[in-house]
């Protein structure tokens, strides 16, 4: 038993050496490769699996080390290869996943400073809501009719259960800058 | 825990900066593109974009776990299939052969014959902003803007961009989409557009006669954007509130095939001295495409 939690406890204690530049790079592939998955027809056994939003999860988890330009860039990308794929007008997802990240920051610097367990787990769920609302709002913008919400809703889902899952992955390593004020 | 000292500290206001600059920048590029001409001179960077991207996509890995020995019964099956076809194969064509005969002594315009590619499906947009798939053929392949894609049960929806090596097809499932089609049994015409739950409505129906349902809906032919006669799917509802089911979505979309809508030849001009002018390539063309979108 002990043999096989090795590794993992390896893993474990290289993530937390981790420099922030790493842990960022090794999120950005995540998301490629999970988006890469997600343009692919998703029927299992005859159902339609929702995808999530990886974007969206990184913009949560990355937001929580405050603001920063390498994480804004990787957004922005990401955002215009999604507009590409979702045939979205271009900028859209970029929008979505930059204020979203922001909406993280902000939020964070803001209410995160004790690190209170409401604040921890809530917040990333309120905030990916707010983003799949930005989605919601710029689709029946830009088609001129208002889109069904249900579709984004079962994406909502299936986005907060893997953000659940994979949220360590994205998280940088530092706090927002109250956070680090306060330890400072 | 590697946590950040004063350098990050002293950059915030920077990012800050930075992140507004980004953020009024985006909302800067989607307002230009509400302007027709400004979002016409984008779809370019957007095809070479979505060329670039799709062909360096694999069948995806879960596709490879999972598909591989379903793919293979599924491939016995389909070999039993087109032996069990061929025998209808020399049944069909002369019945072609006879059906061109009898075209003939009427002076009977049939449905004209078009160019084909199949292509495989590399990718699925089913979110907010629009119903599309993108296929592995493109401009090299010989397909055009204006194909119409059907799978193996019915019509699926018509080629809106052309990258060099892929294309993007809006299904006839995308609130946008619209197609002019006619009742099987009753003849009656309709213009049909997505629903809300992955099926078709019909407008513009006639203020004489309903559907009947049940009856298929085929292709109308009107406006030149499709043929004749392809198959869309079946009327579902009672009264006003008719729907289509679509027969697509009880095939595989994991190949298309993308052929050429019929072009119809705009009238000939009469010049001063009585004689016809041909019409050229462009206006062939621009009569195919103006009747709307699918």
């Amino acid at each position: 038993m002990s043999r096989a939690i090795a590794p993992l406890s390896m893993i474990a204690r290289w993530w937390t050496k981790a420099r922030p530049r790493l842990r960022l790079a090794v999120g950005t592939v995540l998301v490629g490769i999970v988006g890469l998955m997600g343009l692919t027809p998703n029927v299992f056994f005859g159902t339609t699996v929702s995808w999530p939003y990886m974007a969206l999860i990184a913009a949560i988890g990355w937001g929580r080390a405050g603001l920063g330009f390498s994480p804004m860039l990787v957004l922005i990308l990401f955002g215009f290869a999604q507009d590409v794929t979702a045939s979205a007008p271009l900028g859209s997802f970029a929008l979505v996943n930059l204020a979203t990240y922001g909406l993280k920051a902000g939020l964070y610097q803001a209410f995160d400073a004790e690190r209170s367990p409401g604040v921890s787990y809530g917040l990333p769920i309120l905030i990916l809501f707010m983003g799949i609302i930005i989605v919601w709002l710029l689709a029946s913008l830009s088609s001129n009719h208002v889109v069904r919400f249900m579709p984004l809703f079962a994406s909502f889902l299936a986005t907060m259960f893997v953000q659940m899952i994979v949220a360590p992955v994205f998280d940088l390593g530092v706090r927002a800058a109250a956070g680090r004020e306060a330890m400072l | 825990m590697p946590r950040f000292a004063g350098k990050g500290y002293k950059k915030r206001p920077l990012r800050r900066y930075g992140f507004f600059i980004a953020v009024a920048g985006l909302i800067a590029l989607l307002l230009l593109q509400t302007s027709p001409r400004l979002s016409q001179q984008i779809e370019p960077v957007r095809t070479a974009a979505s060329d670039q991207l799709f062909h360096m996509s694999k069948p995806s890995l879960i596709d490879q776990i999972t598909g591989a020995s379903a793919k293979d019964q599924r491939i016995i099956e389909l070999e039993a299939r087109v032996r069990e076809l061929a025998q209808y194969e020399a049944l069909a064509l002369s019945m072609a052969e006879r059906l061109e005969v009898y075209e003939d002594i009427l002076n009977m315009q049939g449905e004209p014959s078009s160019a084909e590619v199949t292509a495989r499906i590399m990718a699925e947009a089913d979110g907010p902003f629009a119903e599309a798939l993108l296929a592995n053929a493109g401009s090299v392949n010989g397909v055009e803007v204006g194909y119409f894609a059907e799978n193996d049960r019915g019509l699926v929806g018509r080629v809106v961009q052309v990258g060099l090596r892929s294309s993007r097809i809006l299904k006839i499932t995308d609130f946008n989409s619209r197609v002019p089609v006619m009742g099987e049994s009753s003849g009656l015409r309709a213009i049909m557009f997505g629903g809300r739950d992955g099926d078709g409505r019909l407008t513009d129906q006639p203020e004489a006669g309903a559907f009947i349902r049940g009856e298929r809906i085929l292709t109308s032919g009107e406006g030149g954007l499709f043929p004749r006669g392809v198959v869309v799917g079946t009327v579902q509802g009672q009264g006003n509130d008719l729907k289509v089911d679509l027969a697509m979505s009880k095939g595989q979309l994991g190949y298309v095939r993308l052929k050429k809508s019929p072009l119809i030849p705009a009238p000939e001009a009469l010049d001063s001295l009585g004689e016809t002018v041909e019409p050229n390539e462009a206006e062939l063309t621009s009569t195919a495409s103006s009747g709307g979108q699918p």
